[in-house]
């Protein structure tokens, strides 16, 4: 009998693995449709909850601290910034502030008066006083507090050591009365009321930080003005918020509820949202082997994104303008888009990204970056160099999807005569390499550039002889002057032929070409028939959620 | 008795010195700015400020120095990474969930692996024991993000039978989402339980007393139940209490796979952001686990085994 038991045990075994190996080449589920329903255009569903994917766990909720977009999107969705931004055209549209004016430095903000925040206090124009001197202090210590650094006194107010009190009260922003907001910036700096929507410029409440310090985000204590409120955060779990009745738009949001499991690997992300759990990801990335199959799925989005990604030349190492040239002429950026990286990326002819406004002014269409490269023209040039490297170490760090599109450049310099050994590093280690100034080492090194507000100017002085973004060793003292004439240009059309002379000095006939863009980013997302109409990325990777309405069956 | 467990405990407090001034010194040896998370870089203004927020900027002995204080207070700071939370809370909020998953795959492991071994054992080279083996050997080859994400495919996916990620965060509360998880990492477990023990009984069988029993006609059952089984199981407690505590430190990829929050995925992500305070307070926890777990097997060992005690450990 005790044989029998044993045997049967391990019989149980046996079957249970048999089962599995036999579900093996069956054809995949579209578990995601019939979960949800498809619909045309139907009504809305009764229970408006939206469940989202986040792809990483917010770092911070205050917004002094937060850098990352899961804690961008997640603050625009609890609080209510100044502006918003139109998602086609970038242009800031009222939200907090009803209206603005600008006069050379001066931009003063009319505040809406009946916006609450979620205890019931008004939101006034000292709210904003005190966050942004909050975001500047130097105890906040806030990462992004270089984002105000437009305004008068506040890169000075920021620098401080101690005995502050001077410094903070000579920031340039006042409260003229409750409902006016008055700011004094350095120069004209056309773009900031665009830049204002970024969540470093969200207001926080001052009675709720003073008495919970570090924990006054926690969800028991926090106090926000948004659309949402937040019900519940644990931490690497979860997030939910739910809809925030008083809100003073209230009657147009449409969503209830918003559930937010944080799923971190990409993998799981996709079998999530293919068993129907959540209804959308949030943009975060698809793992790069899943991108042919899921491209062929209904439920495939793409969006466009104000990024570029690029290959830095150290050009202490490779001084040579026409060594520079021909390596940049050998790439085929198509090759690299369509069979390579496939999410619909755009070949870069410049380093401003379509969608900046003024692109077809701004973008230099440079004959260094043909988007299938010229290998004849690129041998040529290669000849013409006094004398050409023919090892050069390429750096990148070890995210997914680097190091084909790097196999993928070396195969093409191989084709000049040159030996390219592909480095990875860890992430922290490849930026302390990079420096500025980068290590000896590095001849080549792979980055990109996600801008923070829809503007070429903040792409472009990246590469300033001083910035700190800038890890190629170039200094040209016209491009830096011409940099600041921008910033103190106000008329539009003046300003982006001084990006097209920027983008001239770089890519030009008779450019330098410290750097050769490669191509500028998208958003690949997945999102259900039920959201799919109303949930969209913006190209500055950000959500707005009082737009989305869950279609019923 | 006593005497040897003080002695144990006192030790402990050199040990984890050690390892606090090797954590210490590899963390500031590998570079890296705990500040700068993303391509941009890190004003002068803001670097100085938390430098000096967390005291780096002090010299490094009077880092250590802090550090150490730290330790044996308790106290191991704000997190650099996630501004406004606590290192403490932090720990005390995730490692319950690893030393969950840890002990659902133990129990995995005990379950199956145990009697696997057993069976495999009391019919050597047959087609059960051959079977047993092969299975033994897939689950020390196969990795386990593989099996995770095989699992996840077909009994998250393709059969509806439970969620694909997540985790019920109480610590006695359990739903179905423990399942593919524990299974996961329980199967290496598994496979080392169903060898141990094989290998241990067999060795069992040919000890003399064994063959006494039988020629003096003890039932095959008695034999087997009571004198072989125990005696099998000295090499194994000796192997699963490191192996409890190896289990019960975390798995990144299998929490990192099913979005479980708990301290095996904070522990990479903290060294990969340089998050000194976390990367500390962890190091130092997962040295007490294995410290523990290899002061309670020995402990055990003398109960379970007369012979130690007789030498008057």
């Amino acid at each position: 009998m005790r044989r029998n038991r044993w045997l049967l045990l391990v019989a149980a075994l046996v079957a249970v693995l048999a089962f599995g190996a036999a579900g093996c080449g069956g054809d995949d589920d579209d578990a995601a449709a019939e979960e949800t329903g498809a619909t045309d255009g139907g009504q809305p569903a009764a229970e408006q909850v939206f469940r989202i994917g986040w792809g990483a766990e917010p770092p911070s909720l205050d917004p002094g601290k937060a850098t990352d977009t899961t804690s961008s999107n997640v603050l625009l969705a609890l609080m209510d910034p100044l502006v918003r931004l139109n998602p086609d055209t970038l242009a800031a549209e009222p939200a907090l502030a009803e209206s603005w004016e600008v006069d050379g430095n001066t931009v003063t903000f009319n505040l809406r008066d009946d916006a609450t925040w979620t205890n019931g206090d008004p939101v006034t124009a000292n709210d904003f006083v005190y966050s942004w001197k909050r975001t500047l202090s130097p105890e906040l210590a806030a990462d992004y507090a270089y984002q105000l650094y437009g305004i008068t006194g506040a890169a000075e107010y920021n620098g401080c050591e101690k005995n502050c009190e001077a410094l903070a009260d000579a920031v340039g922003v006042t409260a003229v009365d409750d409902y006016t907001l008055q700011v004094e910036l350095t120069s004209p700096q056309p773009w900031f009321v665009q830049q204002a929507s970024h969540h470093s410029f969200l207001p926080v409440h001052q009675a709720t930080v003073e008495e919970f310090g570090d924990n006054w985000t926690d969800p028991e204590n926090i106090v926000t003005n948004g659309p949402f409120m937040l019900e519940s955060w644990d931490h690497d779990a979860s997030i939910n918020m739910v809809k925030n009745p008083n809100y003073r738009d209230a009657a147009n949001v449409s969503l209830e509820r918003i559930e937010g499991p944080i799923i971190v690997d990409g993998t799981t992300r996709v079998q999530s949202f293919e068993a129907g759990e959540i209804d959308a990801l949030d943009g975060a990335g698809l793992p790069p082997e899943e991108i042919e199959r899921l491209k062929t799925e209904p439920y495939y989005e793409q969006y466009p994104a104000l990024g570029t990604y690029y290959y830095g030349f150290n050009t202490k190492n490779i001084s040579d303008v026409n060594e520079r040239k021909a390596l940049s002429l050998a790439i085929n950026r198509k090759i690299i888009t369509d069979e390579i990286d496939r999410t619909g990326r755009d070949q870069a002819t410049g380093m401003t990204p379509k969608g900046i406004e003024g692109f077809d002014v701004i973008n230099p269409n440079s004959p260094w970056l043909p988007p299938e490269g010229d290998m004849e023209e690129a041998q040529a040039l290669y000849a013409e160099v006094q004398n050409p490297h023919s090892k050069i170490n390429l750096f990148h760090n070890d995210a997914p999807g680097h190091k084909e599109i790097a196999v993928a450049v070396q195969d093409m310099w191989k084709e000049l005569g040159v030996e390219t050994t592909i480095k990875a590093q860890e992430w922290a280690q490849y930026l302390e390499f990079l420096g500025p100034p980068p290590n000896k080492a590095v001849d080549v090194y792979r980055l990109g550039w996600i801008y923070d507000f829809p503007d070429a100017i903040n792409g472009l002085e990246l590469f300033t002889c001083d910035s700190g973004n800038n890890n190629t060793n170039w200094c040209n003292k016209d491009y830096d002057a011409l940099v600041e004439q921008a910033k103190s240009e106000a008329d539009a059309n003046a300003r982006w032929e001084l990006y097209r002379q920027m983008e001239g000095i770089m890519f030009d006939e008779d450019g330098e070409v410290p750097l050769t863009p490669i191509m500028w980013y998208t958003y690949p997302n997945l999102e259900n028939d039920a959201v799919r109409d109303t949930f969209f990325i913006s190209p500055l990777d950000q959500i707005d959620f009082t737009k989305v309405v869950v279609q019923g069956s | 008795m006593a005497a040897f467990i003080l002695r144990r405990v006192i030790w402990t407090i050199p040990v984890i010195l050690l390892v606090i001034l090797m954590t210490f010194g590899l963390m500031k040896n590998i570079g890296g700015n705990p500040f700068r998370k993303t391509d941009r870089a890190v004003t002068p203004q803001t670097q100085a400020n938390l430098e000096r927020k967390f005291n780096l900027d002090k010299p490094w002995y009077q880092q250590y120095a802090l550090y150490v204080k730290g330790v044996f207070t308790f106290d191991f700071g704000p997190s650099l990474a996630q501004p406004g939370r606590d290192v403490n809370e932090y720990v005390k909020e995730q490692f319950p969930r690893s030393i969950k998953l840890g002990l659902l795959a133990f129990v995995w492991a005990i379950l199956l692996g145990f009697p696997a071994g057993v069976i495999a054992a009391l019919r050597p080279n047959s087609i059960v024991d051959y079977s047993v083996m092969f299975f033994s050997n897939i689950g020390f080859a196969v990795p386990s993000f593989l099996v995770a994400t095989l699992l996840i495919y077909y009994f998250a996916v393709k059969i509806d039978l439970v969620p694909t990620s997540g985790w019920p965060l109480g610590f006695w509360s359990l739903d179905s989402r423990v399942l593919l998880p524990s299974f996961a990492l329980g199967l290496l477990p598994m496979a080392y339980f169903a060898r141990l023990v094989r290998g241990s009984m067999l060795e069992t069988f040919q000890q003399d007393y064994v063959r006494t029993a039988r020629a003096k006609g003890l039932r095959y059952r008695r034999i087997v139940g009571l004198h072989v089984l125990r005696n099998s199981l000295i090499p194994v407690v000796t192997a699963a209490g490191p192996l409890l505590g190896f289990l019960i430190t975390g798995s990144f990829i299998i929490e990192y796979i099913f979005s479980i929050p708990g301290i095996g995925r904070g522990f990479v992500s903290g060294v990969q952001n340089r998050d000194y305070s976390v990367v500390m307070a962890l190091t130092v926890l997962l040295s007490l686990v294995v410290i523990v777990a290899n002061l309670v097997v020995d402990i055990l060992y003398g109960f379970l085994d007369p012979r130690t005690r007789e030498t008057g450990r």
